[in-house]
C-alpha cells in the first residue's frame, strides 16, 4: 500500500479508538467509520447497520443521504449482505450483483438501479458477539483486496468495542442516540438560523429557505451547510438574496 | 393497568399524542399537573408535553435554571419528591422554588423517564397542596413513565436517521427560539453560539425572566443583549 494511504489508515485507528473513552455519540462513530471506509478503500459508498433486538437490523449512518442509497441500505434489514454477515458473524462479498439472481433478488435489483455493481459486508463482531455489519458498495465489479479487507474489518472491530464499551448494542439505547443526535442535528440547523437572520438582516425563516436551497444546489447536507454558517466558513453568498428568476 | 389502558384508549384521537398521554397522566394518577422533560448529557432539552399552564411553567423553569425536580429526577436515576416546595425539609432549588411556589404548585414530584439503560428524561407531576404521593399514585406514576417512554423511544425508531420524530417534531417544546436567538447573538457580540447561549441563561436568570421569552424577543428584535 501507499504510505498516504498508510497514514490515512493509521490516522482513522487513532479517531476511532479516541471513541473508547467517555462522551462520545453513536451516530458520530458510525458516520465516521462510513466516511474512512470510502475514503481509504476508494469504495463508492458504506452504511452502518446495528442489530437491535428482535434481530432487526437499523441503518444507523451511512456515507450517503442520496435517496436511493439510504433506501438500499434500509432494504437490508430483510434481505442482503448486511443480513448475511450479521447472521454468519463472517465477510459476504459479491463482485458482481448482475450475476447475483436468486440469493438477494429484491436487493439486488435496487443496488443495481441505484448503480452499484459489487458488494462487500463485514460483521460489526467482538469474539462471538454480531451486534451488526458493515456494507460496502462499488460501481465498478472490483473485488476489494484482501488486505484492503483486513484494514475495513480492524476498523469495524474497533467501532465494535466501542459501542460494546459503551452499552449501545440495546434497541433503546441506539435509538434514545439516534433521538438525542437528530435533535443536536436539529439544534444546529436552528442556531445557523439564528447566525444567518443576523448576517443577511433577515428573518429565521428566511434564513432557512436560505441555507436549504444552498443544500440543495451543491448537493450538501443541510445540516453541513448549517454547521458551517456557525463555524463561518460558508461562503457569502450562501445567505445572499436569491436573484430574480422568471418561473 | 386495565385503566390506565381504558384510558389511553378513551383519548385516543382527541390530540398528539404527547399531550394525551400527559394528560392521562394526570387523570390517573390524581394529581393537578403534569409534563414531561426530555434531556440527555445533562442537559434538558425541552419539554415533551404540559397539561397546564402550572406545569408548563414548572418544565420552563427547569429548563431556563437547570434546576428542578425533573432535573434531579434524571441525574440521580431516582424518584424526587418535594412534598412542601414552599416549606422544604431541605432547602434546594433555591431559584426555582420559589416561583413554582407563587404559580401554584405546593408539591412536586419527578420520576426518571428511562426505558433499560437508555435515560430520556424525566416525569414531573405537582400538586395545589402540600402533600406525599400515596403509594397507589406512585405505582400509577411509575407505569406512565414506562408507558410514556416507549412511546417515545417507538415514535423515534419509526423516523429515518437523524430526522426528529413528527410527534416529537411538532408535539414537543424544544426551545428552537433560543437557539434561533443564540446564533443572533453570537453574531451581534462576536462570540461562539456556545458562549452566547450562556449569555442568554445569564440575561434571563438576571432580569428573572424565561430565557425562552427573552429568546423570543431578541429573535424578534424588541431587544438587545450585551
Amino acid at each position: 500500500m501507499e504510505s498516504s494511504q498508510n497514514e490515512g489508515i493509521i490516522r482513522s485507528f487513532v479517531e476511532m479508538a479516541d471513541n473508547l473513552v467517555d462522551d462520545f455519540d453513536v451516530v458520530d462513530l458510525l458516520t465516521t467509520l462510513a466516511h474512512r471506509c470510502v475514503d481509504l478503500l476508494g469504495v463508492s459508498a458504506a452504511g452502518v447497520m446495528i442489530a437491535s433486538p428482535p434481530e432487526e437490523l437499523r441503518l444507523m449512518a451511512s456515507s450517503s443521504d442520496v435517496m436511493k442509497v439510504a433506501e438500499l441500505f434500509e432494504l437490508q434489514s430483510d434481505e442482503g449482505p448486511c443480513l448475511d454477515a450479521y447472521r454468519t458473524g463472517a465477510a459476504v462479498q459479491q463482485e458482481n450483483l448482475r450475476a447475483e439472481t436468486d440469493h438477494w433478488p429484491r436487493f439486488s435489483a435496487v443496488a443495481l438501479e441505484a448503480g452499484f455493481a459489487s458488494v462487500l459486508a463485514l460483521p460489526l463482531r467482538l469474539r462471538t458477539t454480531t451486534i451488526g455489519a458493515l456494507s460496502l458498495f462499488h460501481v465498478e465489479e472490483t473485488p476489494i483486496k484482501e488486505s484492503e479487507i483486513v484494514v475495513a474489518q480492524a476498523l469495524a472491530d474497533l467501532a465494535t468495542i466501542s459501542l460494546l464499551q459503551h452499552g449501545v448494542a440495546s434497541e433503546a439505547k441506539i435509538v434514545n442516540e439516534q433521538l438525542t443526535h437528530a435533535l443536536a442535528s436539529r439544534v444546529v440547523i436552528e442556531q445557523a438560523k439564528g447566525v444567518i437572520s443576523e448576517r443577511a438582516g433577515i428573518d429565521p425563516a428566511e434564513a432557512f429557505s436560505r441555507l436549504r436551497g444552498y443544500a440543495r444546489s451543491h448537493s450538501l447536507r443541510l445540516v453541513e451547510v448549517a454547521q458551517a454558517a456557525i463555524d463561518g466558513t460558508l461562503e457569502p453568498k450562501a445567505w445572499a438574496a436569491p436573484p430574480d428568476v422568471q418561473s | 393497568m386495565a385503566r390506565i389502558v381504558a384510558a389511553l384508549e378513551a383519548s385516543r384521537g382527541d390530540s398528539d399524542a404527547p399531550a394525551r398521554y400527559c394528560q392521562v397522566t394526570t387523570d390517573i394518577v390524581g394529581v393537578s399537573g403534569a409534563g414531561v422533560m426530555l434531556m440527555s448529557g445533562d442537559v434538558p432539552h425541552g419539554s415533551l408535553c404540559t397539561t397546564n399552564s402550572v406545569s408548563e411553567l414548572i418544565e420552563e423553569l427547569q429548563y431556563t435554571l437547570g434546576e428542578g425536580p425533573c432535573v434531579d429526577a434524571y441525574k440521580t436515576d431516582e424518584f424526587v419528591s418535594e412534598p412542601d416546595l414552599a416549606n422544604p425539609a431541605r432547602p434546594r432549588w433555591l431559584a426555582f422554588s420559589p416561583r413554582a411556589v407563587e404559580a401554584g404548585a405546593r408539591s412536586v414530584f419527578g420520576f426518571p423517564l428511562r426505558e433499560g439503560a437508555a435515560r430520556l428524561g424525566a416525569l414531573n407531576l405537582y400538586q395545589d397542596r402540600p402533600g406525599h404521593l400515596t403509594d397507589d399514585q406512585h405505582a400509577d406514576a411509575l407505569v406512565m413513565a414506562d408507558v410514556i417512554a416507549r412511546w417515545v423511544l417507538d415514535a423515534q425508531a419509526a423516523s429515518p436517521p437523524d430526522t426528529l420524530a413528527p410527534g416529537l417534531e411538532t408535539g414537543a417544546e424544544f426551545h428552537f427560539v433560543v437557539h434561533n436567538a443564540a446564533g443572533m447573538l453570537a453574531v451581534q457580540l462576536g462570540i461562539s453560539v456556545t458562549e452566547a447561549l450562556i449569555r442568554l441563561r445569564a440575561h434571563a436568570f438576571g432580569e428573572n425572566r424565561l430565557v425562552q421569552d427573552v429568546s423570543e424577543d431578541i429573535v424578534a428584535r424588541r431587544l438587545r443583549v450585551s
